[in-house]
């Protein structure tokens, strides 16, 4: 335990880029897989094709692949980010498959006659989507959307293997110095789960605030 | 946690006696600029086919040697040697993509030395890969010893024993072929340097070269891409891996040699001086013997110019 205390101040500015990327890919993924959700339901053939085959590719390939293509084969192509954007651009994306695929049944629980309502009243399409289906899609699937945010926190370790210094990174190196693997990643390991209990306790808070009382 | 079982492999006597016989002929049959190939012959047959010839001829521990009750005499009874090793290592514990069964190298090659030395043949269960939990791997008895350019250091020692050193190497740097900016390792300074997750390297670069920026990556092949790609502009790693790597792309040259020395031990388990013993006295017998330069010059000897070093001193080292 000494070796954590005595490596605090490296190892708290790595929590911080653990942090970082998780609420930036959160942000970034929660909007991003609304907007394919909304292209999935949509009454555009070319939208709701292209909607599945993304979620299918991103749901079907595993992350550390995605991450070691866009890390080694997209300079290739000629496109050279920084390593710490390349992996929250991946995340983001990666993961915004998994929150269309939450907010998809969110919207199953909306019924169709809200939406015949909608558009006998006279909203257009979009408008129907906005005021009607995914305020209410969104309320229902909170907690599925708070594990898929956990998972996105469990995910960013893998940052560690492209050479982003996250907590994980940051974990093995004092490590390597101190050679005492339990005690060091019992540590990291209750530092993640702190932060999971957190997004669940708030994703629990949230639901009951938003909840719709009919 | 996968575990790779290696076939126990026999060199029927049939094929060392053929062999014999071929060699005979040849000499009895030519002049005498032919009695002089006929060793040097032999020994690149050796080489070719995996060190077989090294096996054959290699040490066995008496029967005195191996303790009642012993970590020895528990590993002859189980039949098989567990080692931590890592299975993407070149040179040192590679495994065949086309062959998994085969792994290769001079870490692996000493493992199977130690295996026939206890067991009477090269029979290891290799455990991969190790390197942030091999401490760990020794402290509850998974593997029976570390092969995995273990640097021996006293915070280690302190949690487990190092037999050896076996082999002192260091790290050098390097760069693309083009860069003409790094000659020393001050130049590092300033510089976006890639180093390998879990290697020496992450504490040495800060200490020579405290302006540098450090990235680490997990394997060695991403760190060479990562060079080689324009994500650093220099890549400080074991010299002999890096040789390895300059060996087989032209794009990369070896910019500073070693600057530090990083004597390599056996990883044992702790608390167990009968065994550490059992092993340093193996080890002084393949560097007696040659088989320690024959392994050298089979693996790393390929990528390295001139003879087999001297092994190092067992024991000589801070935490041995």
């Amino acid at each position: 335990m000494t070796a954590v205390i005595e490596n605090l101040d490296p190892l708290l500015r790595a929590l911080g880029t653990t942090v970082l990327i998780l609420v930036i890919s959160a942000a970034g993924s929660l909007v991003l897989g609304v907007l394919i959700t909304v292209a999935r339901v949509s009454p555009i053939p070319v939208l709701r094709g292209a909607a599945w085959a993304y979620v299918q590719v991103f749901v079907n390939v595993p992350l550390l692949a995605l991450l070691l293509l866009a890390v080694f084969a997209l300079p290739d192509a000629g496109l050279l980010m920084p390593l710490t954007t390349t992996v929250i651009v991946v995340l983001t994306v990666y993961e915004a498959a998994y929150v269309a695929e939450a907010v998809r049944s969110g919207i199953n629980t909306v019924a169709s006659g809200q939406v015949e309502a909608a558009r006998a009243l006279g909203l257009r399409l979009s408008q129907t989507l906005r005021h009607v289906v995914v305020p209410q899609a969104v309320r229902a699937v909170v907690q599925p959307l708070g594990n898929v945010m956990i998972a996105l926190l469990m995910n960013t370790a893998l940052a560690a293997t492209v050479g982003v210094v996250e907590l994980t990174s940051a974990v093995n190196k004092v490590n390597l110095v101190a050679a005492q693997p339990i005690p060091i990643f019992t540590a990291a390991g209750l530092t993640y789960m702190a932060l999971a209990l957190a997004i669940g306790l708030a994703a629990g808070r949230i639901e009951k605030k938003v909840a719709i009382h009919r | 946690m996968s575990d790779i079982r290696l076939p126990r492999r026999r060199f029927p006597l049939i094929t060392a006696v053929l062999a014999t016989a071929s060699v005979a002929v040849a000499g009895c049959g030519s002049s005498d600029s032919s009695s002089d190939a006929v060793p040097n012959g032999g020994g690149d047959d050796a080489a070719a086919s995996g060190l077989e010839a090294v096996y054959e001829d290699a040490p066995v521990a008496d029967d005195a040697a191996i303790l009642p009750d012993s970590t020895m005499a528990e590993i002859k009874e189980r039949g098989v040697l567990r080692v931590a090793a890592a299975l993407d290592a070149p040179l040192l514990s590679q495994q065949d993509p086309s062959s998994p069964e085969d792994v290769e190298g001079f870490d692996i090659d000493l493992a199977k030395m130690l295996a026939i030395y206890i067991l009477g043949e090269p029979n290891i269960e290799i455990v991969p890969p190790a390197s942030e939990t091999r401490e760990a791997l020794l402290q509850n008895g998974t593997v029976d010893a570390v092969f995995n350019t273990y640097t021996i250091t006293e915070e280690r020692a302190e949690q487990i024993d190092f037999a050896g050193p076996y082999f002192t190497s260091g790290l050098a740097v390097a760069t693309r072929a083009d860069n003409e900016d790094i000659d020393s390792v001050e130049d590092l300074n300033g510089k976006d340097v890639i180093v390998g997750a879990n290697t020496p390297a992450v504490t040495a670069v800060p200490e020579v070269a405290p302006d540098a920026e450090v990235t680490s990556f997990a394997t060695d092949p991403q760190a060479v891409q990562a060079l080689l790609q324009g994500r650093g502009d220099a890549y400080v790693q074991d010299y002999t891996l890096l040789l390895a790597a300059a060996a087989n792309n032209p794009d990369i040259k070896i910019a500073v040699q070693p600057f530090t020395e990083e004597p390599y031990g056996i990883g044992l388990p702790p608390e167990d001086a009968e065994y550490k013993e059992f092993v340093n006295d193996w080890l002084e017998q393949i560097q007696e013997d040659g088989s320690w330069s024959e392994i050298w010059e089979a693996t790393l000897g390929t990528v390295v110019e001139g003879d087999a070093p001297t092994p190092p001193e067992i024991g000589s080292v801070p935490g041995s």
